[in-house]
């Protein structure tokens, strides 16, 4: 070996560093966005990436006549049918839009469902696992009891840090019902490692009327909670049963303990006006809400207990004619459990809840 | 890895039996040629700086852009005994204080990643955006090389090193981008930074090619510059962190001082 020949795998050390080579194709096949003119809208569309649902919250017109959706995908991927196309509803209120991405491979088929705002009593007796193909994840949702998807929970930001077993997620379902055969549970459950990276110790149960989006969870988990649901009229009574023990020991958001500190459950209800939700982070202050109706006593209740809440308005606010609003039902075993604060095993059980209208 | 380990050290074996017959016939040679030349041991002190980088061979397409790269204070220093057997040709063994460092800013796209935590907790996705890592292992280092020494000014090695990991940083911070969750068609999660440390996954042994050539210029001191080619992926098989193999691919140079 000579000094030239070093020399050319020195060299050739640093052109490892330069060869870039083409881009991949991106494999990627998301609807990113089904826009459907504001004024067909009674809540603003959402795309539900892990069921790959677009959910549509429609009025009765756009429902009747069908719509003219404008659909974004993935760059360069292709959407049938197309973006432009007609969609109008057959018995079902459902149907497919599939997604190619660029590299041809694998896509994405999406169900299109019509979500209607009937009925407002809960009575949790359906449910629905959620997973994710390839995924080891699973967990369980509530549904309507006519199959409407209106109900969301943290489950799938858990599921993220690496949770899987149905039970080990906070919300899921009880045999312990009030009335029929299961009611919902939260249980507020220890983080773990990849959550602890986050700064988050405690994962608290929650059950939510509304949708929750991923994209936030890692810059601000507090918007991921997409909360309401479409309304019509003004509610006049939250109503339900729920039975709740606090968890033996109160900690912190750094998941020290705090001593002398009972955890307390949250079930309230909120009135707003608009289309388009609110979150974690303004559902109380916001100044679109209208009215709320909310659970003072949050403290334990070993047998099931009734509770009725009038709605109260703030002052000033009504409901105009005419006038959109969305209406979002929280609970949660952890009344922090927003702040990661709570206690470990805080369980809130909840059954035949009902928003009571005029 | 069990396999690797054998083929390398196999490798390592053969290069030392080839050194021998080297030796064997330059003796022969040297008893022909009734030559003067007394086989001795040789002492150096050696110094000097790693540059390179802990990197794929061949970038994966997965890395769209590099915008930045600078090496780390990665200072070597060792000890080195060899054995002039013939007036050309010896061997030698060093042990030495090796640290191999670089910092990358780069960009990627559809980047697989999958990170396990010690709670059994495991997250796997894709990256799309901008990554900044910082590496900086230290090892102790075991090079042994067949020396040619040709004339007075030049010195040449080629051979192998065995190296165990004292400290291990790999760090830095992913940003402004989203991964998903699972893979390409997943959930989308935005990352505007987060950081990730995967030190404690770095492998604690590492072997390789190594060679170079030695420049007197002084009575005992000389230039030296020795490229030392790592083949045992510094990550274990079973981590997932990055989708390719990295190997520690650095250049040393600095000083050979004979005593």
């Amino acid at each position: 070996m000579n000094l030239r020949k070093l020399c050319c795998i020195a060299a050739s050390l640093g052109l490892l560093q330069s060869c870039i080579k083409d881009a991949p194709t991106n494999p990627e096949a998301d609807i990113t966005t089904f826009a459907v003119p504001k004024n067909q809208l009674t809540g603003d569309v959402f795309i539900d990436q892990t069921k790959r649902q677009v959910r549509l919250y429609l009025t009765d017109s756009a429902f009747k006549n069908g719509i003219v959706p404008t659909i974004s995908v993935s760059n360069g991927a292709k959407v049938f049918p197309a973006s432009g196309d007609t969609l109008r509803f057959d018995s079902t209120g459902t149907t497919q839009y599939t997604v190619t991405p660029a590299t041809g491979g694998k896509g994405k088929i999406y169900t299109v469902r019509v979500v209607g705002t009937g009925n407002w009593k809960f009575g949790f007796e359906r449910w629905d696992t959620v997973s994710s193909e390839g995924a080891s994840w699973k967990y369980v949702n509530p549904l309507a009891d006519d199959g409407r998807n209106l109900w969301a929970s943290g489950n799938i930001g858990i599921a993220i840090t690496g949770v899987t077993e149905i039970n080990d997620f906070p919300l899921h379902v009880s045999s312990d019902a009030h009335d029929g055969k299961y009611a919902a549970v939260m249980e507020t459950k220890p983080g773990n490692a990849l959550s602890g990276w986050m700064g988050i110790h405690l994962f608290a149960g929650s059950l939510f009327m509304g949708n929750f989006v991923t994209d936030y969870l890692l810059e601000n988990p507090l918007k991921c909670t997409q909360f309401g649901q479409p309304y019509r009229g003004m509610p006049q009574r939250f109503t339900g049963y729920y039975k709740y023990q606090p968890g033996a020991q109160f900690q912190g958001k750094d998941g020290k303990p705090v001593p002398g500190v009972t955890d307390e459950c949250s079930i309230y209800a909120v009135l707003y006006s608009g289309t388009s939700r609110l979150d974690a982070t303004n559902i109380l202050t916001s100044d679109r809400v209208i009215a709320t109706a909310i659970l003072t006593d949050g403290s334990a209740k070993a047998d099931w207990t009734h509770f009725d809440i009038p709605f109260q308005n703030l002052s000033g606010k009504v409901v105009n004619m005419g006038e959109q609003v969305m209406l979002a039902i929280i609970a949660s075993s952890s009344k922090d459990g927003d702040h990661y604060r709570g206690a470990v095993g805080s369980k809130l059980v909840l059954d035949n809840i009902e928003i009571v209208n005029e | 890895m069990q396999l690797m380990n054998i083929k390398i050290s196999g490798l390592m074996l053969g290069m030392l039996m080839a050194t021998t017959q080297l030796f064997a016939q330059d003796n022969g040679q040297g008893q022909t040629k009734t030559d003067d030349f007394k086989p001795m041991l040789e002492h150096r002190i050696l110094a000097g700086f790693n540059f390179g980088a802990t990197a794929p061979v061949g970038l994966p397409n997965t890395i769209r852009k590099i915008n930045g790269y600078w090496p780390e204070f990665s200072p070597s220093l060792g000890y080195e005994l060899s054995y002039r057997a013939t007036r050309k040709w010896g061997a030698a063994v060093a042990v030495k204080l090796d640290y191999k460092g670089m910092g990358t800013k780069d960009e990627v796209q559809y980047f697989p990643t999958i990170i396990t935590t010690d709670d059994g907790g495991r997250f796997e996705g894709d990256f799309t955006g901008k990554n900044q890592t910082t590496v900086r292992n230290a090892y102790v280092s075991f090079p042994i090389s067949a020396v040619f020494t040709p004339n007075d000014r030049w010195r040449f090695n080629l051979g192998g090193y065995v190296a165990w990991l004292f400290s291990s940083n790999f760090y830095g911070t992913v940003s402004d981008g989203y991964i998903r969750n699972g893979g390409s068609l997943g959930e989308k999660i935005i990352i505007t930074e987060a950081t990730f440390d995967f030190g404690t996954e770095v492998r604690s042994f590492d072997c390789g090619l190594q060679g170079g050539a030695a420049y007197r210029v002084g009575k005992r001191l000389s230039i030296d510059g020795n490229l030392n080619w790592g083949l045992r992926p510094i990550f274990p098989g079973d981590f997932k962190g990055m989708s390719f193999p990295m190997y520690n691919i650095y250049l040393t140079l600095g000083v050979a001082y004979k005593i």
